[in-house]
């Protein structure tokens, strides 16, 4: 395939004869790169390791052995950290490469098997009794130390996924005490604090120029959190008073971010989330109306026309010249 | 043949395999951007997230118009409705020749692949719902078979291709589950030719010059003729396939399976090695676990848990290695991350496109409460 195009690029006197023989010995001599693979055959083992391992408790929890199993995961965790901290590259604000490739992936098998060490604790000894915010706050501080200290983007979704916990949590089981039912307002409005909070995390960090290239983990994160805790707050509490007006500015904020940023993701996420947002509103409204059927499908015709413009026109929209 | 812009097409390929060498640094930049002002290339081809994004709201839309279409034509008898689906079958192929692909330089945008999607299946709606219920598979397959060639062979599109393959086999399929008596052997032979023959045509057609704008969609046609040639002498597909075709509760041939299952892994990761064949190697990873499986499901030497702890710490170690050995010695074989990408590296660069988990494949999702006395303190995983 490539000498056909050297052949055209030679004839058409776009490229010089001698550069052409260079690029015709690289592409002979080119070197077959196994980066992927090894790259996914790390990641698996991980995963297959994270999962055994915590089958294994599981399965051995009331039996002799599981003493020397939790040590065994114990020793594993420690190992993972130690290799983490022995090979770290000094903190800087900014980006900081991996100092070897495996590394992320034994400091992910670290997070993870203290994860299942800590669940287990809990489990055999109460260590926490019955504060189990904690439970799920020590993993989190750990987790935004260690991704923040070792520059980790892996590690930080782990620690914003405790956070989520541990917020679920707190509320949740604080309501379980005292009104005796899980109340899914308190979710609902746990989930647009946390978003919320997501969202901002990115612009201080930006201001102090702290581990810029975070922002997008938090504001995927924040994103998706913020937009089903509004849909769910509108659809199944049905407070769409409160929160259709909240979905229209987290939709008007990620399409600015989008803007701004160059970033086509949160345009077509931000989009689809406030079309959903949109039609649920108006079939709620329209319900009682008694409409035709094709009232909602000139409906839809219309306002797919109206989106599809505005997505192919994305370019009018994004600043592309943004990073 | 191809209904796109060819000379756009050509320049495309041109760029995207001078910019490689521009990023090696064999040529100069000053040459880079002459190369591209001279390879102009018009199309629409919106960045992967926007082009999901107009694919669904597409889809939408054609729905909604044929939607209303019935409402107000209201095609009530059998023949109406075959009518009405080969009507809008040839509405949206016009619209795609003619609007998409024309005059607003669709490609890859979402649009025209949903239009060409939508078509096609109002095409085959059409022929096929006037049939008898009794209409045999085989008779699916011949009217399908058609469309998703002519399909994929004018739009050079990947997933009209992976449907015109999968359709050609199961005709060969079909057809020789019938043969009376020999069938059963012949079966899993039939699909191995099958696969072979689909790959040493894909593995042609790449290297023909004047097949170059079907590249990715051969590309798709190696990968899934590994895959069918891997799972037809499968112990585990051709033993499912036995019980339920012809209730036979022994395989035939067992040991002969049970050598295909375990050499297959080998001789592709070997090949794809010793040939630098990505895909095959690749395949070849993907045939180890498929065997293991397959091993697993009839013999239970290990409980599953040990299986996944041993399994994970070998894979961990032996990437390990290899990444230590590869840094250590430089030769045909790299650690080094290149520019020419695979297919299925694509696929998982596409997802992550953005740095949206860029180095680290996103964590499972965890619970969102943590019940009383429960494992999994957000995230020990969703077992628990």
């Amino acid at each position: 395939m490539h000498q056909h195009i050297l052949r055209n690029l030679l004839q058409q006197e776009l490229i010089e004869p001698e550069d052409a023989e260079k690029i015709a010995l690289f592409e002979e001599k080119k070197p077959f790169s196994l980066h992927w693979e090894l790259k996914t055959l790390l990641y698996i083992g991980v995963l297959l390791l994270n999962v055994g391992l915590g089958f294994l408790i599981y399965e051995h929890i009331d039996s002799i052995g599981h003493v020397a199993l939790i040590a065994l995961i114990g020793a594993i965790s420690a190992a993972c950290f130690w290799y983490a901290i022995q090979h770290r590259r000094p903190f800087t604000m900014g980006k900081v490469d991996s100092p070897t490739p495996y590394y992320d992936y034994i400091l992910l098998l670290g997070c993870l098997t203290f994860l299942i060490m800590e669940g287990y604790w809990q489990y055999q000894y109460q260590i926490f009794g019955t504060r189990y915010g904690l439970a799920t706050f020590i993993p989190m501080v750990l987790f935004f130390g260690l991704a923040y200290g070792l520059d980790n983007r892996g590690v930080l979704s782990l620690g914003i996924t405790a956070l989520a916990s541990w917020l679920g949590v707190t509320v949740s089981l604080q309501d379980l005490l005292s009104k005796n039912d899980l109340n899914s307002t308190v979710l609902v409005q746990t989930g647009v604090f946390l978003s919320a909070l997501l969202a901002v995390i990115p612009f201080v960090s930006e201001r102090y120029g702290l581990k810029k290239h975070f922002s997008l983990t938090y504001l995927n994160f924040g994103v998706h959190i913020g937009m089903i805790s509004c849909l769910s707050g509108m659809m199944l509490l049905d407070q769409k008073a409160i929160y259709f007006p909240l979905l229209c500015a987290a939709v008007g904020f990620f399409l600015w971010y989008a803007r701004t940023r160059g970033s086509f993701y949160f345009f077509t996420v931000a989009v689809v989330y406030g079309y959903i947002g949109v039609t649920y509103m108006l079939i709620s409204f329209t319900s009682r109306m008694n409409f035709d059927f094709m009232f909602y499908l000139f409906y839809f015709i219309l306002s797919c026309v109206g989106v599809i413009l505005f997505l192919t026109n994305y370019k009018n929209f994004i600043k592309t010249d943004a990073p | 043949m191809i209904a796109y812009n060819t000379a756009w097409l050509d320049a495309l390929l041109t760029k995207e395999t001078a910019q490689e060498w521009h990023q090696k640094r064999l040529l100069s930049a000053e040459k880079w951007n002459t190369i591209q002002e001279r390879n102009p290339a018009n199309f629409y081809s919106p960045n992967v997230f926007v082009r999901i994004g107009l694919a669904i709201f597409c889809l939408i839309l054609l729905m909604a118009v044929m939607g209303l279409a019935a409402l107000i034509s209201e095609p009530d008898s059998e023949t109406g409705f075959s009518a009405f689906c080969f009507f809008w079958g040839v509405v949206w192929v016009v619209v795609l020749e003619f609007w998409s692909i024309r005059s607003a330089r669709h490609r890859g945008s979402g649009i025209d692949d949903i239009l060409l999607y939508t078509s096609t299946c109002m095409f085959l709606t059409s022929i096929c719902s006037p049939l008898h219920y009794s209409t045999s598979m085989l008779t699916y397959c011949l009217i399908a078979w058609p469309f998703l060639a002519a399909g994929s062979i004018r739009y050079a599109d990947r997933l009209m291709a992976a449907a015109a393959f999968v359709c050609s086999l199961l005709i060969v399929l079909l057809i020789v589950k019938d043969i009376p008596r020999v069938a059963l052997y012949l079966l899993p032979f039939a699909g191995m030719l099958f696969s072979a023959g689909g790959w040493f045509f894909a593995r042609q057609g790449q290297k023909r010059w004047e097949w170059r704008h079907w590249h990715n969609s051969l590309l798709v046609v190696e990968l899934l003729s590994l895959l069918t040639f891997c799972a037809s002498g499968n112990f585990w597909v051709v033993q499912q396939a036995g019980a339920d075709l012809f209730g036979l509760e022994q395989v035939p041939m067992a040991g002969f399976f049970w050598m295909f299952t375990f050499m297959i892994p080998a001789i592709y990761i070997s090949g794809g090695l010793l040939h630098k064949e990505r895909h095959l190697l690749d395949m070849g990873l993907a045939a180890v676990a498929a065997a293991l499986f397959t091993f697993r499901y009839y013999f239970h030497v290990m409980p599953l848990a040990w299986a996944a702890v041993i399994g994970g710490a070998v894979l961990f170690a032996s990437a390990y290695l290899a990444i230590r050995y590869l840094r250590r010695n430089e030769g045909a074989y790299t650690y080094e991350a290149h520019a020419e990408t695979s297919l299925l590296q694509e696929v998982e660069q596409q997802l992550f496109e953005q740095g949206i988990g860029a180095q680290n494949p996103p964590v499972s999702r965890q619970k969102e409460s943590f019940g009383g006395g429960e494992f999994g303190g957000g995230g020990a995983g969703e077992e628990f």
